[in-house]
């Protein structure tokens, strides 16, 4: 046992992070401490981005602080057999990215039509609006996969910044108990 | 390439593969095991939903089909250890009127074997591995057998909350048989109730086959070759004996590995994607394929859940991803009016925020400032029920070759699933049933999880039965038309029962194991 914990809380410390590239080298963050660094977008427009930000914030509160574009850029820039993200075990086919693309496509175009702006640059209540009825497959001329579909894919990723770490552990006042430790955060 | 000839080859390092590996191995045989998945460590189980993602397949060679399509990832296995190095250890087994359904009742299928043969497997495995329960609380409903070499586990005020519902709505509840350690066995040590069973457990209280059979097999001399992905099993000129099989190795190389004889442990759904790649002139619709049988009967579970929120702290996150309590009140096959097939119940597990089984997920419907309020009330007052039904063979859901192919030129295939009548009246009916149960207990608020009908445990394909017109295996998983051909783990199931499958996959394939190491001259030879 003591030989298992050892070797266990090693290589969860060396695992926990994901690898983020800075200055062309790739060094370990919390998507939270890449998105305060400004660590570069490496699949992800911008603007895919901010629409990921607005979308996740939509469906998670302080899921844009905790790094969701972060998280979902790096985990669709990797092979998808690495990827820790909920699409895999949604039965998403990779590449991930492609999912991602066409996720964030349909609510812009849903928005643009809706509402004339892209979803970041709604109100509040437009953008709950709007996610309300892409859950329930309620907008018209929707087009992209199924809006319930984008709904539980980025749901469950702005569920998992938030509330999957240490810290959303500890924000809802449970103990996390690892046997492993991701790493401090994660 | 060719390597050196071995006895036996098993295709897939999981739950079933790795009791063949050991028995086999421990009666002298050489064997190896290739496995497609990387070799997962103990310590690459990390306590996270996140990276508890790893040691699933990021999507496979399978296209989703039917009413009711598969949704296979969350429970399937990518690597050493396979699905049971993330399964909850929940240990029931399956009963006396699973095996004869067709004889009692005119329809589904009649296992070629009896609850009586299995029996003393289930016994075995649960000394193997370590289970905790109580078996003479259990013999209300299944014939006396061996007691659990361990007390029951320790039960937390999310489960026990719920037994004022079952009482009122007459359903006994006993403890869960688990395979997990109520205390230390065989060195490893007592569970710590944490509740990451489900992201793979490192400490060995929960018995996954890295600290089990396949521990064992290791021990013993057992090779295994991770990264190896088998595409072919190969035969004779004659077509009458399987020679070994065909692999790309990590490096993507083909390789050949002769063997006297091949198990296939793949997964229900790829040892027939394995047999359909197999044809050959002799055999034109895949190996062990005369009936026609293979990748047909396809069956799955579904789950009827029911949550109750309470304002009470009720330690929502302590406990196992599986069962404290249990019950086989509902598993007579026509316990609920108007539906026809077992349920098996279960209640108390403990509860993480994120992944498909989190609590997030309770209330698909709530987002932004409603989840976050809802969150923090569900962390310590939340908990939930279970009813696992049971889906009949039905000849439809089946797994057939796609035109796709994967990288090394074998065709993808699909997986046709939708559920009948019956399933969907079950599914109702302990929905029904687990609302009542819910609101017994006095719960601030209760709700069912209804969504889309989910599948679970994937069963069938390569059924067993009594003769070659009827079913591809026979009761200890050898082909009936290749002697030196086996197919371990839920694809041999007849039918499905309602009960978790690891146990009977245990138990069958250390059934199997044993017959073909006492008939290895008649079979290998």
């Amino acid at each position: 046992m003591h030989d298992i914990e050892r070797r266990a809380l090693i290589k969860g410390a060396a695992m926990g992070a994901l690898a983020f590239t800075v200055g062309g080298g790739e060094v370990l963050l919390t998507p939270r401490a890449a998105r305060s660094q400004g660590v570069p977008l490496r699949t992800l427009t911008v603007a895919q981005a901010a629409t990921l930000d607005a979308l996740g914030e939509t469906l998670v509160p302080g899921a844009r602080q905790a790094g969701i574009s972060q998280f979902v850029d790096q985990q669709i820039s990797i092979p998808a057999e690495e990827a820790l993200l909920e699409a895999r075990v949604l039965n998403v086919r990779p590449p991930y990215a492609n999912f991602y693309r066409a996720a964030l496509g349909a609510v812009e175009r849903a928005s643009q039509a809706l509402n004339g702006q892209p979803f970041a640059d709604l109100s509040q209540a437009e953008q709950r609006s709007l996610v309300d009825n892409m859950r329930q497959n309620k907008v018209d001329g929707w087009q992209g996969p199924p809006g319930s579909f984008v709904y539980l894919v980025l749901r469950s990723d702005a569920v998992d910044v938030v509330y999957g770490t240490m810290d959303g552990y500890t924000a809802l006042g449970i103990p996390y108990m690892p046997h492993i430790v991701p790493t401090k955060r994660w | 390439m060719a390597n050196e000839k071995v006895d036996v080859v098993i295709v897939g390092a999981g739950a079933s593969g790795s009791v063949f590996a050991a028995v086999l191995t421990k009666a002298g045989k050489k064997v190896v095991i290739l496995e497609q998945g990387p070799d997962w460590q103990l310590a690459d189980l990390v306590s996270s939903d996140f990276w508890g993602r790893r040691i699933k397949p990021a999507s496979g060679p399978f296209l989703l089909e039917g009413k009711n399509p598969f949704g296979y990832v969350y429970q399937a296995g990518w690597g050493v250890g396979g699905a049971a190095l993330h399964y909850f250890a929940n240990f029931p087994r399956l009963l006396p009127n699973d095996f004869k359904i067709r004889s009692e009742y005119g329809r589904a299928l009649d296992w070629p074997i009896s609850y009586q043969d299995v029996a003393p497997y289930y016994d075995k495995v649960a000394q193997d591995v370590g289970v905790s329960g109580d078996a003479k609380a259990e013999e209300i409903w299944r014939p006396a057998g061996a007691p659990y070499p361990m007390a029951p586990m320790k039960t937390f005020r999310n489960g026990e909350i719920w037994l004022k519902g079952f009482e009122a709505a007459g359903i006994r509840m006993v403890p869960a048989a688990v395979a997990m350690n109520s205390t230390e066995y065989k060195g490893r040590p007592p569970c710590i109730y944490d509740g990451w069973c489900h992201v793979g457990c490192p400490t060995g209280a929960l018995a996954n086959p890295l600290v089990t059979y396949l521990g064992d097999a290791k021990k013993a001399g057992t090779e295994v070759r991770p990264l190896s992905t088998v595409t072919r099993v190969l035969t004779n000129a004659q077509g009458n004996k399987v020679t070994g099989v065909e692999y790309y190795d990590a490096k993507k190389e083909r390789q050949v590995q002769e063997a006297s004889v091949v198990v296939l442990a793949a997964w229900s759904a790829q040892n027939p994607r394995l047999l359909f790649n197999s044809a050959t002139d002799k055999h034109p619709k895949g190996l062990a394929n005369s009936s026609g049988l293979v990748g047909k009967y396809m069956m799955a579970h579904f789950s009827s859940g029911t949550w109750a929120l309470f304002d009470e702290d009720i330690q929502s996150y302590m406990g196992t991803t599986g069962a404290q309590l249990m019950s086989y009140e509902r598993y007579a096959k026509t316990s609920q009016k108007g539906a026809f097939g077992s349920s098996f119940i279960v209640a108390g597990s403990a509860l993480k925020t994120s992944d498909l089984g989190g609590f997030a997920n309770a209330r698909l419907d709530l987002f932004g400032s409603d989840l976050a309020a809802f969150m923090k009330r569900a962390a310590r007052g939340l908990t939930r029920i279970g009813a696992f039904g049971e889906e009949l063979p039905n000849i439809e859901n089946r797994i057939e070759a796609a035109s796709d192919k994967d990288e090394f030129g074998m065709p993808f295939a699909k997986i046709i699933h939708s559920f009948d009548q019956d399933a969907v009246a079950l599914w109702n009916a302990n929905f029904e049933e687990g609302l009542k149960i819910a609101k017994a207990t006095g719960a601030k608020e209760v709700w069912s999880a209804r969504g889309n009908m989910p599948t679970i445990h994937l069963m069938g394909g390569t059924i067993m039965g009594a003769n070659a017109g009827d079913s591809v295996t026979n009761s200890y998983g050898q082909t009936h038309e290749i002697a030196n051909l086996y197919i371990a783990g839920p694809g041999i199931f007849a039918t499905a029962g309602a009960s978790n499958p690891t146990y009977t996959i245990l138990a069958l394939s250390l059934r199997g194991a044993e017959q073909l190491a006492a008939k290895w001259s008649t079979v290998a030879g």
